[in-house]
């Protein structure tokens, strides 16, 4: 057997070198023979340390929010300093293109999250003696129904944006992406507005059961919301420059239809049940 | 030197991330190791040993358990054996997307790094690896630190999830279908959609424990509408999953370690991943009650759940069978890995017979909270887990260094930390049915267990004999070994038949081209 593998052992190496030989031409576009680099992945894995961790445990475990603000002031930039050049090099050449069909998996993982706070909230407000619990406020009915609009629109506005992408005009491309972007960013500002003034009249996070459950839901999904945003900042500027990743566009675009998807739950459980 | 740091610290290779991955989980084995050495020499004598402050072994205790499951054995398997093997198996030159693989590696060890903090901080966390509240959210420990680390390590999972799937997906070698993946392969799939389903259930109760505790949300406070039922089944709902997470990759190396060296082929390759794997996956949702038989839920849920959890020992009784059937009628070749791979047999019987009395309700009521259990999950995956990543380590030995290990420090090394572990977790599971309850730093009460509690501490030294030999001989063999050949097990595995040992960047000379009907396993007629 000892023989028979070292037959094995002959017969690629002499296969390899014959590779090495014929190789050099067909394959050494393809095949750059040097280790590949970036220095981005480290540089965002320290700034999420030290902005989320270290940040989080001054403040609150230790009581010491000066080293929280100079941990988020060390940490914030490394962070966006690592997308920025992550988002650079990917525009670049060796880009694959299947962020597409990695997106569904990563969309399920999220669901996951969603389906978590909104289990736990049924089985709080199931088995509760009386709902809604004492301290609740009456919670407003016209704002959510407003920014439901403005999220399901915006649902249509990056639906668009992709289809005049895949015509190949442009400029119409960064109009219905921008005015994505504006119905965004309204409606980020006016849950916040409505956070505001639930604090104001006294419900807050730690009110009760239905408090709780009303700050995490539409606290996780407005971040949601946020980083959507975000990932739509790292399109537009660089495609104002003319550097657009159609696979990218596609799979910001899938993550904000699943964020507007995970809105009417929101709605329809937290609001208006 | 400095051009060599760098490019290892903002490499994007499949092979070097698998070997970053590979440090900092020996890293954590290592330093959780030292903490069931303290815990073990603790528990020799009735009364206090070396410390007489009970908060001491809780934080022992914390780090052990976390540090082993979220440490060391996930990420050593999805993270380091997937890293190295996945590619290379499937004939592909990287992931999908190598820098969010570069990314993953680099938050794994944000969440070590988190982890060893334990150490220096005040009030470190003492919540073991459950954070179970009302205690997590009540006690001065920094449950926040433990929070962060599980979501750290759970985002990390998440990211190599979705580039895994997709790389399987699109990256194989041209002419490889699904029923020519390695069962590695297979194992890493499955595995990884268990992660992407389940994973942010833990993520999320854990940062409901942290709004909780310092943000004053009332999910688990029952004083203000929450219920603390809800954070233990959302935790063994992900939990439970995970040591399928845990089983699975280490099965699935065990497959080739097993069918290298026996040199034949998988036997019931279809009935292995399709009834197996897939049994799994579909099950492994709906079995995490049992860890709550004791906790007060309803009984048509312990009465479903012990059905289901019964059910379970199906597909992974496929998943023995599947082995011991490749290993019938092989030629045989005691090396070093084949000696792990045939002590993952050995103690995954073990530890999977002594699940059952486990699974059934009314016989668990009797044994949870005993040793019983810690020996029982001992066996069947955390030993059996180590020796499956033990023996996949010296199976790729020569192909991640391009030299051999020394078979003979090899084989002792293994010979002492397999003894060791049965003088362990053998009397541990006997202390259990005499009634030692688990987590006890003292245990006064049971004056008839000391002998065991004896026997244990000197099993957990031959361990660790062992432990050391096994490190020297990589050391040795990684500086100072024997040159090794591109394919020294005679494997048919395109890792061992297409490659260099140890790959180059790109790792195919000649991106692989596949004869119909080529197979892994491909070892032919025996005579």
């Amino acid at each position: 057997m000892a023989q028979q593998g070292a037959e094995l052992d002959r017969e690629l190496g002499g296969r390899l070198a014959a590779a090495a030989h014929e190789g050099e031409g067909h394959a050494a576009g393809e095949h750059a023979h040097e280790w590949e680099t970036s220095p981005w992945p480290l540089t965002i894995s320290v700034g999420i340390l030290l902005a989320l961790p270290l940040a989080f445990a001054f403040r609150f475990v230790y009581g010491q929010p000066l080293l929280a603000v100079i941990m988020l002031g060390l940490g914030t930039p490394l962070i966006v300093a690592g997308v920025v050049g992550w988002v650079r090099e990917g525009l670049g050449a060796h880009e694959l293109g299947l962020s597409p069909a990695a997106m569904p998996w990563f969309i399920l993982a999220e669901a996951l999250i969603f389906l978590t706070l909104f289990a736990s909230y049924w089985v709080m407000r199931l088995g509760a003696p009386e709902w809604p619990p004492a301290g609740t406020v009456d919670l407003p009915r016209l704002v959510p129904l407003a920014m439901t609009a403005i999220l399901v629109s915006s649902s249509f506005t990056i639906h668009a944006a992709e289809a005049r992408l895949a015509e190949g005009r442009h400029g119409a491309f960064l109009r219905w992406l921008a005015l994505t972007m504006v119905l965004g960013t309204v409606f980020v500002l006016l849950s916040a507005f409505e956070w505001r003034e639930l604090i104001h009249e006294g419900f807050t996070p730690a009110t009760n059961a239905y408090s709780t459950a009303f700050f995490s839901i539409t606290g996780f999904h407005a971040a949601h919301v946020i980083v959507g945003l975000g990932a739509f900042v790292a399109l537009l500027l660089p495609a104002l420059r003319g550097r657009v990743s159609e696979p990218f566009v596609k799979s910001a675009s899938m993550y904000w239809h699943f964020v507007d998807v995970v809105w009417l739950f929101v709605v329809s459980q937290v609001y208006f049940w | 030197m400095g051009a060599t740091l760098r490019s290892w610290l903002f490499t994007t290779d499949h092979k070097r991330v698998g070997i970053l991955y590979l440090i900092g989980s020996l890293a954590a084995f290592a330093i959780a190791g030292v903490m069931a050495m303290l815990m073990r020499i603790e528990l020799t004598n009735i009364g206090p040993d070396i410390t007489d402050n009970p908060q001491d072994y809780n934080v022992w205790l914390y780090f052990h358990g976390a540090a082993m499951i979220l440490g060391f054995q996930i990420p050593a398997l999805t993270g380091f054996l997937a890293n190295y093997c996945v590619p290379l198996m499937i004939g592909a030159r990287d992931v999908a997307f190598p820098r969010l693989n570069a990314l993953s590696v680099w938050l794994f060890w944000a969440g070590i790094v988190l982890a060893l903090a334990t150490f220096v901080i005040p009030d470190p966390p003492d919540v073991m690896w459950t954070g179970y509240p009302p205690y997590a959210t009540m006690t001065w420990g920094n449950t926040a630190f433990y929070s962060f680390t599980v979501l750290l390590l759970g985002f990390s999972s998440i990211l190599g999830g979705v580039n895994f799937l997709t790389t399987v997906a699109y990256m194989r070698a041209p002419g490889m279908g699904w029923n020519q993946l390695n069962v590695f392969v297979w194992s890493i799939v499955v595995a990884f959609i268990i992660q992407l389903i389940f994973v942010p259930v833990l993520g999320t109760a854990v940062t409901m424990l942290l709004f909780d505790k310092y943000l004053g949300t009332t999910f688990f406070q029952p004083a203000n509408g929450g219920d603390v039922l809800i954070y233990q089944n959302l935790f063994w709902f992900y939990s439970h999953p995970a040591v399928y997470v845990i089983l699975l990759p280490f099965l699935g190396i065990t497959y080739e370690i097993v069918a290298t060296f026996a040199r034949n082929r998988v036997f019931n390759y279809k009935m292995v991943v399709y009834g197996g794997f897939g049994g799994v996956l579909l099950l492994a949702g709906e079995v995490w009650v049992h860890h709550l038989y004791t906790a007060g839920v309803p009984d048509w849920l312990r009465v479903g759940q012990m059905v289901t959890t019964l059910l379970i020992s199906v597909p992974v009784g496929l998943l023995m069978i599947g082995l011991v059937g490749t290993l019938y009628r092989g030629s045989i070749e005691y090396r070093t890995p084949m000696l792990y791979a045939l002590g993952v047999l050995f103690f995954f019987l073990i530890g999977g017979l002594t699940g059952i009395p486990n699974a059934i309700a009314s016989l668990d009521l009797h044994l949870q909270d005993t040793y019983f259990i810690p020996g029982h999950f001992h066996y069947v995956m955390a030993v059996a887990g180590t020796f499956a990543i033990f023996g996949a380590v010296y199976y790729l030995f020569p192909k991640m260094t391009g030299r051999m290990y020394r078979e003979r420090t090899g084989k002792l090394g293994f010979w002492l930390t397999f003894i060791g572990m049965n003088l362990v977790f053998m009397p541990m599971m006997i202390a259990g049915i005499e009634g030692m309850p688990r987590r006890y730093y003292d245990y006064a009460q049971f004056p008839q267990v000391e002998g065991m509690q004896q026997l244990m501490t000197v099993g957990a030294f031959v361990i660790l004999a062992g432990a050391l030999v096994t490190l020297w001989n990589w050391l040795h063999g990684a500086l100072r070994g024997e040159p090794a050949p591109a394919n020294p097990w005679g494997s048919r595995s395109l890792e061992w038949t297409a490659a260099p040992s140890p790959p180059p960047p790109g790792n195919f000379p000649v991106p692989p081209r596949l004869e119909p009907g080529w197979s892994p396993y491909a070892y032919g007629e025996r005579a």
